[in-house]
């Protein structure tokens, strides 16, 4: 009888359950697909602006928020991931370096307009044969994974890259946005796994969006790129390797993803399962450990947020120069988001 | 305390970096340089035929104006556009096929040493489809654009309004003839009143 009662009140309990995590998961859908329209409703209308004050406004907290996210991440012993955080932070700093020299080497004269598809293609090669080495090693580290279609997937994005560099470049910039949704992906698998199969149903909305957006603006008028600053904007959206299609629709299109890249980073991933205040050392495991690191975890969290204020400062002082250097810069949180996306799968 | 430092004076280097080397700043825009005028190589004349029955616009010119076109041409040199750039690039084709062979073999071993039938089916369905799905685009010409008189369409229009219009364009050598001739293909158009049957 007390065994039967108990089945009950277990039954009862999953039935709570069940009926509290689905109007979450309907409230969550509703966010998700709200914040989507509001993002591609803004970036259609005024893509410039909307542009220029989100740069402004998300690109240096998002960044730290991703530091955060890769510290909570980082193990506190690598063991028998060493070799592949070694070939990780090796490549993500080889490859910022060689990002960087790229236009100091075309601006001292070293080689010329004609060589400097050459090059991209070369940065983006190298870059593609990181990640297949990166995803062969954690293909290794689990037997049942056979993940050596690694190689030749990277060897055929590498013979399409040398064909058209530039326009492979401008893919890896309209692609990265779309990694905040895999990385969200990952984490609700974790963290909320009721929620997985609302969010990805709310994903199938993201091509009807684009969708949307191409049939909208695909006839408008290109935006005036008549000052630096526009032409900075038009230009990272591809304005001028496309000259067919309306710089309107590529702006928006690639604001359109910023913005949902940014959501995920700010809004989506520290709210979602979060324990404790963000600026609190407690969920970061390399800082929380006995043996960790909490003042070099502190030290750089701290710095990181310098660095936001810094780019504040210099957004308002000279906002085109420093969205240069930003862009420049941020090629590292691009890279680091590839080993830690193979770190959650 | 040391590290951070080091850390810091690192990051420090890389900002600076980046503002002398003017880091992901665009190539610069090239300044619009003073228009290069036009050079005329030959006199000729040229008619200009409007014909519903075609489908794409002709360029037609008689065998015997060809020499003297060629001679005219032959003086004039040229620079070669990006696109010529591209399309000639021998270093960039290499590294291509380079690459595609790499692919192709890499996924020959992979697929040899997996012992997994499931995903072999997988891949040869993926195979089979791709080729079925290309033969039949190659068949049916699902690739081709809209036929040429579609963009020639709103021509007389355009001309009275003094807009440009933009098409495809076949260049022909045709044996007999007077002068260049251009065939428009417009369907709709008014014939002359002599021609009406």
């Amino acid at each position: 009888m007390e065994r039967t009662a108990n089945l009950d009140l277990m039954h009862l309990r999953a039935e709570r359950s069940r009926a509290g995590t689905g109007i979450s998961a309907r409230l969550f859908a509703v966010v998700i697909i709200g914040c989507g329209l509001l993002s591609a409703l803004l970036a259609s209308w005024v893509p410039l602006q909307f542009s220029i004050v989100t740069v402004f406004l998300f690109a240096g907290p998002h960044n730290w928020f991703e530091l955060r996210y890769f510290l909570m991440r980082l193990p506190r012993r690598f063991g028998r991931s060493r070799t592949f955080f070694l070939v990780a932070f090796a490549g993500i700093g080889a490859l910022t370096a060689a990002y960087l020299s790229l236009p100091l080497l075309y601006y001292s004269g070293f080689w010329s307009g004609q060589s400097w598809p050459h090059a991209i293609a070369t940065w983006n090669t190298l870059l593609l044969l990181w990640i297949a080495t990166l995803i062969w090693l954690r293909g290794k580290q689990h037997a049942r994974r056979n993940w050596g279609w690694a190689w030749p997937l990277a060897f055929a994005l590498a013979a399409l890259n040398w064909t058209a560099p530039e326009m492979f470049s401008l893919a890896i910039v309209y692609a990265h946005p779309l990694v905040a949704l895999w990385f969200l992906d990952r984490h609700l698998s974790r963290m909320r796994p009721a929620w997985l199969n609302t969010y990805r149903r709310c994903l199938l909305l993201l091509p009807l969006l684009i969708a949307g957006v191409i049939w909208q603006l695909a006839g408008t008028n290109s935006l005036a790129d008549d000052n630096g600053l526009a032409w900075r904007v038009t230009q990272h959206a591809g304005a001028e390797l496309l000259p067919n299609v309306s710089s309107h629709l590529l702006v928006s299109l690639h604001v359109f993803l910023e913005m949902l890249h940014y959501g995920v980073w700010l809004v989506a991933l520290p709210l979602i399962g979060a324990r404790g205040a963000l600026w609190g050392l407690k969920t970061i495991p390399l800082a929380r450990h006995s043996r960790g690191f909490p003042r070099t975890v502190a030290a750089i969290l701290l710095a990181g947020l310098c660095l936001v204020a810094l780019l504040w400062a210099g957004f308002s002082t000279s906002y085109a120069a420093t969205r240069d250097i930003y862009f420049a810069v941020a090629i590292t949180h691009v890279l680091a988001e590839a080993p830690f996306l193979l770190r959650m799968l | 305390m040391k590290r951070m430092l080091t850390f810091c004076a690192a990051g420090v280097i890389v900002v600076a970096s980046v503002i002398c080397a003017n880091a992901d700043i665009a190539r610069p825009k090239p300044s619009p340089s003073p228009a290069r005028e036009g050079k005329v190589v030959l006199h000729t004349g040229l008619t200009v035929v409007p014909d519903a029955r075609t489908y794409e616009a002709r360029l037609q010119i008689p065998e015997k104006n060809l020499p003297a076109l060629r001679e005219a041409l032959g003086m004039v040199q040229t620079n070669p556009s990006t696109v010529q750039r591209i399309a000639h690039s021998s270093t960039r084709t290499i590294m291509a096929g380079l690459f595609l062979f790499l692919s192709l073999s890499c996924a020959g071993v992979w697929m040899a040493r997996s012992g997994q039938r499931r995903s072999h089916k997988v891949i040869a369905a993926l195979l089979l489809g791709t080729a079925i799905i290309g033969a039949a685009a190659v068949i049916t010409r699902a690739n081709a654009g809209p036929p040429g008189y579609y963009r020639w369409r709103g021509l007389p229009q355009a001309l009275s309004e003094g807009r440009a219009t933009q098409g495809g364009l076949d260049v022909e050598i045709v044996p007999e003839g007077e002068g260049i001739k251009l065939i428009i293909p417009l369907r709709n158009t008014i014939k002359p009143k002599g021609d009406e049957e």
